[in-house]
């Protein structure tokens, strides 16, 4: 009875304060409608860009927002073929050192300049200049050595030594081929102003709430696997950003956005069930969420603790509880997006809690102290695992309270600890960790070479965080980014693959997908090779 | 003390009040563990020479002295400097997100005030409707605004419609996120102001009017709120503090564009410039507030000496 007067009573005074506020501001129209935004998507995303340079921001929202406004050299279609785009064809040299790229003509960017070999020389050469300050992109052409522009419609770039990947390095947003004046004009600001010759124009950054990208009217030079090649069907994207994940679903759900990233894992199975909605969902290639351990101190330098912890968490399980089937569990370094995934790895070091104890006795982990933990001469089996808050998405600390806990029944006390930024980059770059967990979108099996070869510790500009030194891996990694046979290729990987499990240097858990909710009037959004959203074909339907 | 004095002494103090603030913000940034640098760059792994390089540009580099005194030029020049992260002037980030805030917390207290003077006047002296008037309050203020806002958000944006999720100009965009910080307010308010209330009925004069034959609501309204306003003039000091904190959150839940947006980020990548920039408009937005509260003491009630203020 009680309460029910209280409720009554809170509703009368919410609408009371509502009506107040209604009058003190003048409410305006209620939401958007579709129909009323003029033939543009709105798309709402979870996180906004530190900066709209590719060659600068090392995020992936970055490399997204960048694919409409930037064309590449060359295209990747979804089996990861190279296909030509603004270079019509080209050539290796016999050692691999020197590309020739012809180029395409009438292509101009959104500020009037004509593409020629000039536009490609001036973006790579930004992307390596010192004041440029390339916080990824660089790093990924570390072996270019200059571009000479031969004739207005060739430009061949040389490399230090020979890098078979460099044409995926090329395809992507990262290395989108940017306005040579432009570059010169915004120096300094490159990151407010991205010109390029994509099917999107750059209209305007509102900080903290949206970027409008609108049709570039002139576009005829659609990359070779889009359905259509010229001006985009919708008249522009509205990207707002909400970074709310309840927010921003609630905003797709009432139709106030046609679009929505990051959908929480827990609303996939509510949208799946939606009346007008969709689910979109892309495995993304790469490296998958994968706990890196730290072999050079103790006590993960004894590969027998690395196994057992291996042996001890049922991944399975916990990726299960926690992605509902969103996100699938690891068994190799890559996830299964990726070229030469080796299918092979799947099942191979299953949960083993017997196995587990087993190896746990010989490394001499054989006492017990109070709180059930394995001991060896008075000391307390602990492995530090921290992590900073503003990166795990996708429940990741959850997740790494599941580890815990499981950890915790093999005897191994994990400590899992939040840290602010200046103390988890302190404790990172100085390798005071046990484990340390990241995962990184690359289409690129090379990507195995940033996280486990001895030259890419994280001093070099790699995530070798813990500086893994295996003379096999690092032989195969290297051989296989320089051979151009693929099928020699192929094997490599799938050594180096099952050498990284058999040795338990890292720990996979789980492929991040991109879920994207999806109105049922927008049609033809589609997903390029890393699985990021792509509006070009995209049309709205009301 | 002669008025005018009294006013160049409070100026002064408040300028030494921003002065204190920007230092604390400068020696703090230098205290915190870890490398700025690396938090600038966030969580990337950034080579040597690129660490070296942004240390360089932004004159983290240069001995701590001369680093000190270009950040007091700075600051007596008025010029904030250039965002670490942002490639932008810091005057430029902050005046672009300066309004939507002092919209939202202009609009907040308002509606705060508003509803709290209603309920103190509707339930001063009357028990049975204080008592339930009283949890309701207790509600409001331990409510956390985060889930305030989801709340009002998937009832009257989402299932109703009735206003947009996110945005942030309009006069509709602003109801639902000044509602949700005014939540927070409200009980605190209603309190203070109910109990002065209740002081003046008991008042003499309260009586006499009633003896003339005034209504209740006319005389509460008349007569006694007058007194209840006093203490809430010393409340909007400890106000504006909790606006401001509010406003990250509901910034957040609201997708606003807003200083709350604008700090916590750039405490995240230490970006001394932003947050000096942030921690200024503060400092000034306090020291003034608080100024005018002591004016209005003044102006309401002559006998009150500044001495006796806290």
């Amino acid at each position: 009875m009680r309460t029910r007067t209280h409720r009554t009573l809170v509703r009368r005074a919410l609408v009371a304060a509502l009506a107040l506020a209604c009058v003190a501001t003048g409410c305006g129209a209620g939401t958007g409608r579709a129909g009323g935004r003029d033939g543009r998507i709105v798309y709402a995303v979870d996180t906004q860009p530190d900066c709209l340079d590719p060659q600068i921001s090392p995020y992936d929202v970055t490399a997204a927002l960048g694919r409409g406004v930037f064309d590449s050299l060359v295209a990747m279609d979804a089996r990861g073929r190279v296909r030509p785009w603004l270079a019509t064809s080209w050539q290796i040299s016999g050692d691999g050192r020197a590309y020739t790229f012809h180029l395409r003509d009438g292509v101009r960017f959104h500020d009037g300049t004509a593409f020629d070999a000039t536009a490609v020389k001036a973006t790579l050469d930004h992307t390596v200049a010192p004041e440029t300050k390339s916080q990824y992109a660089a790093g990924l052409i570390s072996m270019y050595e200059n571009a000479t522009v031969v004739d207005a419609r060739t430009v061949r770039i040389r490399l230090s030594r020979p890098y078979t990947p460099l044409l995926q390095v090329l395809s992507t947003a990262t290395f989108g081929i940017q306005s040579p004046t432009a570059l010169r004009a915004n120096r300094g600001r490159t990151c407010l102003k991205p010109v390029g010759s994509g099917p999107f124009v750059f209209a305007g950054w509102t900080r903290n709430r949206r970027i409008d990208l609108d049709r570039n009217p002139d576009y005829a030079w659609g990359p070779p696997d889009a359905a259509n090649r010229g001006p985009a069907h919708v008249a522009g994207v509205t990207v707002e950003f909400i970074p709310e994940a309840a927010s921003r679903f609630g905003a797709l759900s009432s139709g106030q956005v046609d679009l929505a990233s990051a959908v929480p894992p827990s609303h996939v199975g509510r949208l799946r069930q939606a009346h007008g909605f969709r689910l979109m969902r892309a495995t993304q290639p790469g490296a998958p969420y994968t706990l890196m351990l730290n072999i050079n101190r103790a006590p993960l330098d004894d590969p027998r603790v690395r196994r057992a912890l291996q042996r001890s968490v049922r991944f399975d399980a916990l990726v299960k509880a926690l992605y509902s089937g969103a996100y699938e569990r690891s068994w190799s370094a890559l996830t299964p997006a990726t070229g030469d995934y080796a299918r092979a790895t799947e099942g191979g070091w299953p949960y083993d809690p017997e196995e587990a104890a087993r190896l746990l006795d010989a490394a001499g982990w054989t006492g017990r102290d109070d709180a059930g933990y394995r001991t060896r001469k008075g000391v307390r089996l602990t492995v530090h695992w921290p992590y900073m808050n503003s990166l795990m998405r996708d429940q990741r600390a959850l997740l790494g309270q599941g580890i815990q806990a499981e950890a915790k029944r093999a005897g191994i006390e994990l400590r899992f600890t939040a840290l602010e930024p200046g103390a988890y980059l302190q404790k990172a770059g100085g390798r005071d960790a046990d484990i340390l967990a990241f995962s990184w979108n690359r289409a690129e099996p090379d990507i195995l070479r940033t996280f486990f070869d001895s030259a890419q510790t994280g001093d070099k500009g790699g995530v070798n965080a813990f500086g893994v030194a295996d003379p096999q891996l690092d032989g195969w990694l290297r051989e296989a980014s320089a051979t151009r046979d693929p099928a020699r290729r192929a094997a490599l990987y799938a050594k180096a693959q099952t050498r990284v499990n058999d040795q338990a240097y890292a720990l996979p858990v789980y492929a991040p997908a991109t879920l994207l909710g999806v109105a049922d009037r927008v049609r033809g959004v589609t997903f390029d090779v890393q699985a990021y959203p792509r509006f070009h074909d995209a049309r709205l339907e009301d | 003390m002669p008025p005018l004095r009294w006013f160049a002494r409070r100026l002064l103090l408040a300028a030494l009040v921003v002065f204190g603030a920007a230092n604390a913000v400068f020696f703090a940034f230098r205290l915190l563990p870890g490398d700025p640098v690396r938090s600038v760059l966030g969580n990337t792994n950034p080579t040597p020479e690129l660490v070296a390089r942004v240390r360089h540009d932004l004159a983290l580099d240069e001995p701590l002295a001369v680093q000190y005194g270009r950040f007091m030029r700075g600051l007596i020049t008025g010029d904030l400097g250039e965002s670490f992260q942002l490639q932008q002037p810091v005057g430029e980030v902050i005046g672009g997100q300066l309004w939507p805030t002092v919209q939202l917390a202009v609009a907040a207290l308002l509606l705060a005030l508003l509803v709290s003077v209603t309920l103190a006047v509707l339930t001063a002296h009357r028990p049975k409707v204080r008592r339930i008037a009283s949890s309701l309050e207790l509600v409001a203020v331990s409510t956390p605004a985060f889930w305030t806002g989801l709340l009002l958000l998937a009832l009257l944006s989402f299932r109703l419609r009735w206003f947009p999720a996110m945005g942030g100009s309009g006069a509709a965009a602003v109801v639902l996120p000044a509602v949700t910080l005014a939540a927070g307010l409200v009980g605190a308010f209603t309190q203070v102001l109910r109990e002065e209330l209740e002081r003046a009925l008991e008042q003499p004069f309260v009586l006499t009017a009633r003896a003339r034959g005034g209504g209740e609501t006319a005389i509460r309204l008349r007569h006694a709120l007058r007194h209840g306003l006093i203490p809430l003039i010393t409340l909007s000091g400890w106000a504006v503090g909790a606006l401001f904190g509010g406003a990250v959150v509901v910034e957040t839940v609201f997708s606003r564009q807003g200083l709350g947006q604008v700090t916590a980020a750039a405490v995240a990548g230490r970006d001394l410039p932003v947050v000096t920039g942030v921690v200024l408009v503060s400092a000034v937005a306090f020291a003034l507030i608080n100024l005018a509260v002591d004016v209005l003491y003044r102006l309401v009630d002559p006998r009150i000496d500044e001495r006796s203020i806290g």
